[in-house]
C-alpha cells in the first residue's frame, strides 16, 4: 500500500494567497460602519475578478468559495443568513461570470463583465431575502438602491482591477 | 465627466417619473355628508375658485330644503299640517316640487317625496339615529291610509295649498341629485371642462380626467371595500341607494332609511340599487332619485320598474347577496371583489 | 469620485461593448425605481376634520391618534398598512363599525365628530367610491 500523498502545487499557493487577501478585504469591509445595512463596495471581489482575469476562472471559483466560507467561519456567522447571503451572492455572481466569459474582448472589456457579476450578485442576494428572511413584496422598495450600488461599486471594482492587472503585466 | 453626466441624467428621469398634479382635490361637509370635488386640468387658484362657488351653492341649497331644520321646505311642511296655503316667493322651489310631482306619478310613488312624517317617525329626522324602538304599528298604519302624496299639492299663482295634512315634504331623495345638477351649470359658467364630484355617493362625471375617462369605484354593501369599477362617460351619472348608508338598530335588526310609501316600513328586500343615467339636464336628480323606486319595489317589480323609467344601466344587490344587472351595464363592468359569477342574473 | 476620474482616465480600456452594459444598467435603474417607488409608497393616511386636513400620517406604522372633532375626541389605531376608528364620541359608531381599511381612495367618515380618514395612494383603477 503506497501512501498517497497531497502534492502542493504552485497553482494552490496562490489560490491560497489570494484567497487570504480576499478574506482580509472581506474583514475590513465588515467593520467598516454602511449607511444603508446591505450596502457594501465588496472590494473583495475586486481579487476574484483580478483572479479569474490573470489565472482562469477555475481559479476564480475556488478564491470566491473560499473567501465564503472563511470569512463566515472567522466571523462566526457560519450557517446564519448572512452566510447564506454571501453564498448565494457569490453563486450567482460566479454563474453570470461563466456564462458571460465570452463576451468578445474586441467589445467588452472586464467593466461589463464586474457589472453583470455585481448585478447578479445582489440579484442572488435579493432572492434570498425575499425567499427566507423578508417573505413579503416591502424589499422591493429597496430594490433601486441596491441596483445602483450594484452599479457604482461594480465600476469602482472592475476600474480598480484593471489598474491591478495593467500593474501587474508590467512587472 | 461620464459618470457624473450619467449620474445628473439618472437624477432627471426620477423627476419625471412623479405623479401628475393636474388634480385640484377639495372637501366639504354639506347635505350632512362627505362632498368630494376633483377638477382636472385647471390652475390652483381657479379650481380653487369654483370649488368654493360649488360648496357655496350646496350649503345655499341645504338651508333652502333642509327637511327638518327651519327651511323654506319647513315652512310649507307647517303650512301643510295647520291646512293653510302659503305664498312661495321662489321660482327655484315651485319648480323643484313641480318636477317632484311628476317623478312621483312616473315611479308609480315608489319615489315619494311626501313622507316625511314616517321618516321623521322612523328616527331619521336627525343627524344621530338615536332612535332604539320601533314606531307603534297603529302609528304607522294611520300614515300609510292616510295616503301622503305630491299629487295633493297645487301650486296655483305661487300660493301652494295641500288637501292633505299629513303631507310632509322631505327632498332627502331629491335634493343631492339636484345639487350635482346645479354644479354643472357654475362649472359651465366657469369654464371647466373636466370635474367629478361627489355628493355622499352620488357622482357626476364632468369631462374627462384628462386623456381617459373618469372611473368610479362601487362600494360593496358589506364590505369597506370596492366590489367594481365603472367608467363614468361625460356628462353621466351615478347614483346608489343602499340599506347600509343610513339606518338604525333596534335589537340587532337594521332598519334603513329607505322607507316604503307603500307599507310605511323600511324596504328589507334590498342591499343596494345602482342607476347610471346619461347626459340630460337632469341627470343628476335622476340619478339620486331613480335608485329608490329600484330599491323599494319587490323583486318581480324592480325589472319592470328599471324598464318603465327606461333605465338602460342597473346593478342592484338583493338581500341575499345575489345580483341583478342589466345587460348594457354587465358589459362595461370590472368586477373587483372575487365575484360568485353563478349568483348573477342579466336582464 | 475624483478616483474613478483618474483611474478612467488612465486606463484606455473602456469599450464600444462597456457603455453597451453601462446604458442598460441605467435603464434598469430607473426602470425599477419607476415601478417600484410609484406603487406602496405613495400610501399614507389624510385626516380631514370638515374640509381641512388636520394631519398625515404614514400606514407603515403601529400607532393610535387622539384627534379632536366637534363633538369630542376620536381615536384612530394605524397598524402596518391599515387604520381603523377605535373610538368615537358619535352615538351609532357606525365609523367604528366600518373596520379596517388599507386600500388607497377608502375612507371612513365620522359625520357627528366631522372627522374622515382617507387612505391615499397612487390611483387604484378609480377617482372615487360610488355608495
Amino acid at each position: 500500500m503506497t501512501l498517497s500523498t497531497i502534492n502542493i502545487t504552485d497553482r494552490d499557493h496562490q489560490i491560497a494567497k489570494l484567497s487570504a487577501i480576499a478574506v482580509a478585504l472581506s474583514l475590513v469591509e465588515f467593520f467598516f460602519p454602511s449607511p444603508i445595512p446591505g450596502v457594501k463596495p465588496g472590494i473583495a471581489n475586486i481579487i476574484i475578478l483580478y483572479t479569474i482575469f490573470k489565472f482562469d476562472l477555475r481559479m476564480g471559483i475556488w478564491v470566491s468559495l473560499i473567501r465564503v466560507f472563511v470569512t463566515s467561519i472567522l466571523l462566526g456567522s457560519f450557517l446564519s443568513p448572512t452566510f447564506f447571503l454571501s453564498l448565494s451572492g457569490a453563486l450567482f455572481s460566479l454563474l453570470s461570470i461563466i456564462i458571460f466569459r465570452n463576451l468578445s474582448p474586441k467589445y467588452f472589456s472586464l467593466i461589463s463583465l464586474s457589472l453583470i457579476a455585481s448585478l447578479a450578485h445582489i440579484a442572488g442576494q435579493f432572492i434570498i431575502v425575499r425567499l427566507w428572511i423578508i417573505p413579503h413584496n416591502g424589499i422591493f422598495y429597496l430594490l433601486p438602491i441596491f441596483i445602483v450600488s450594484a452599479f457604482i461599486f461594480g465600476l469602482v471594482n472592475a476600474l480598480v482591477t484593471s489598474k491591478l492587472l495593467q500593474l501587474n503585466s508590467k512587472k | 465627466m461620464r459618470l457624473n453626466s450619467l449620474l445628473i441624467f439618472i437624477l432627471i428621469s426620477f423627476l419625471f417619473g412623479c405623479s401628475d398634479n393636474k388634480i385640484h382635490h377639495d372637501k366639504d361637509f354639506i347635505f350632512g355628508t362627505l362632498i368630494d370635488i376633483k377638477i382636472y386640468g385647471e390652475s390652483k387658484i381657479h379650481a380653487e375658485k369654483v370649488s368654493n362657488e360649488i360648496f357655496n351653492e350646496f350649503h345655499r341649497l341645504h338651508k333652502l330644503l333642509h327637511p327638518w331644520e327651519q327651511s323654506l321646505i319647513t315652512d310649507i311642511n307647517n303650512a301643510i299640517s295647520k291646512n293653510k296655503s302659503i305664498p312661495i316667493n321662489n321660482d327655484e322651489v315651485i319648480s323643484i316640487l313641480i318636477h317632484a310631482q311628476h317623478l312621483e306619478t312616473q315611479t308609480q310613488t315608489l319615489f315619494n317625496p311626501s313622507i316625511g312624517k314616517l321618516i321623521k317617525l322612523w328616527g331619521f329626522h336627525s343627524n344621530d339615529h338615536e332612535q332604539e324602538t320601533i314606531p307603534i304599528q297603529e302609528v304607522i298604519q294611520k300614515l300609510v291610509s292616510s295616503n301622503p302624496s305630491m299629487q295633493s299639492i297645487q301650486i296655483k299663482k305661487g300660493v301652494l295649498k295641500s288637501n292633505n295634512k299629513d303631507v310632509q315634504i322631505d327632498l332627502g331623495g331629491y335634493a343631492k341629485g339636484y345639487a350635482l345638477d346645479q354644479a354643472k351649470k357654475i362649472l359651465t359658467n366657469n369654464n371647466v371642462e373636466n370635474a367629478l364630484i361627489n355628493i355622499g355617493g352620488n357622482i357626476l362625471a364632468f369631462g374627462k380626467h384628462g386623456e381617459r375617462d373618469w372611473v368610479v369605484g362601487i362600494q360593496n354593501p358589506r364590505k369597506p371595500n370596492v366590489l367594481a369599477t365603472i367608467t363614468l362617460k361625460p356628462g353621466w351619472a351615478i347614483g346608489t341607494s343602499g340599506d347600509y348608508q343610513r339606518y338604525i338598530m333596534v335589537n340587532n335588526q337594521r332598519y334603513s332609511h329607505l322607507i316604503s310609501p307603500k307599507t310605511g316600513y323600511p324596504s328589507n328586500n334590498t342591499q343596494s340599487a345602482t342607476v347610471l343615467i346619461p347626459p340630460s339636464k337632469s341627470s343628476g336628480v335622476l340619478s339620486d332619485v331613480f335608485s329608490k323606486p329600484l330599491f323599494i319595489a319587490s323583486k318581480e317589480n324592480k325589472i319592470k320598474m328599471a324598464n318603465l323609467l327606461n333605465i338602460k344601466q342597473f346593478l342592484i344587490i338583493m338581500d341575499n347577496g345575489s345580483i341583478l344587472i342589466s345587460e348594457s351595464l354587465n358589459k362595461k363592468i370590472n368586477w373587483e371583489d372575487d365575484i360568485d359569477k353563478k349568483n348573477i342574473t342579466i336582464f | 469620485m475624483i478616483l474613478i476620474k483618474k483611474i478612467l482616465q488612465s486606463s484606455k480600456s473602456v469599450k464600444f461593448g462597456d457603455w453597451f452594459v453601462i446604458t442598460l444598467f441605467c435603464a434598469l435603474i430607473i426602470i425599477s425605481a419607476k415601478f417600484l417607488w410609484s406603487l406602496p409608497q405613495g400610501e399614507y393616511l389624510e385626516i380631514y376634520k370638515n374640509n381641512k386636513i388636520l394631519a398625515t400620517y404614514s400606514l407603515n406604522q403601529e400607532i393610535t391618534k387622539e384627534i379632536n372633532g366637534t363633538k369630542g375626541k376620536t381615536k384612530i389605531i394605524i397598524n402596518n398598512g391599515k387604520v381603523r376608528f377605535s373610538s368615537s364620541p358619535c352615538p351609532k359608531k357606525y365609523c367604528i363599525h366600518q373596520g379596517w381599511i388599507n386600500k388607497a381612495n377608502q375612507t371612513i367618515v365620522c359625520i357627528p365628530n366631522q372627522i374622515s380618514i382617507s387612505i391615499v395612494g397612487v390611483k387604484r383603477g378609480y377617482d372615487t367610491i360610488n355608495y
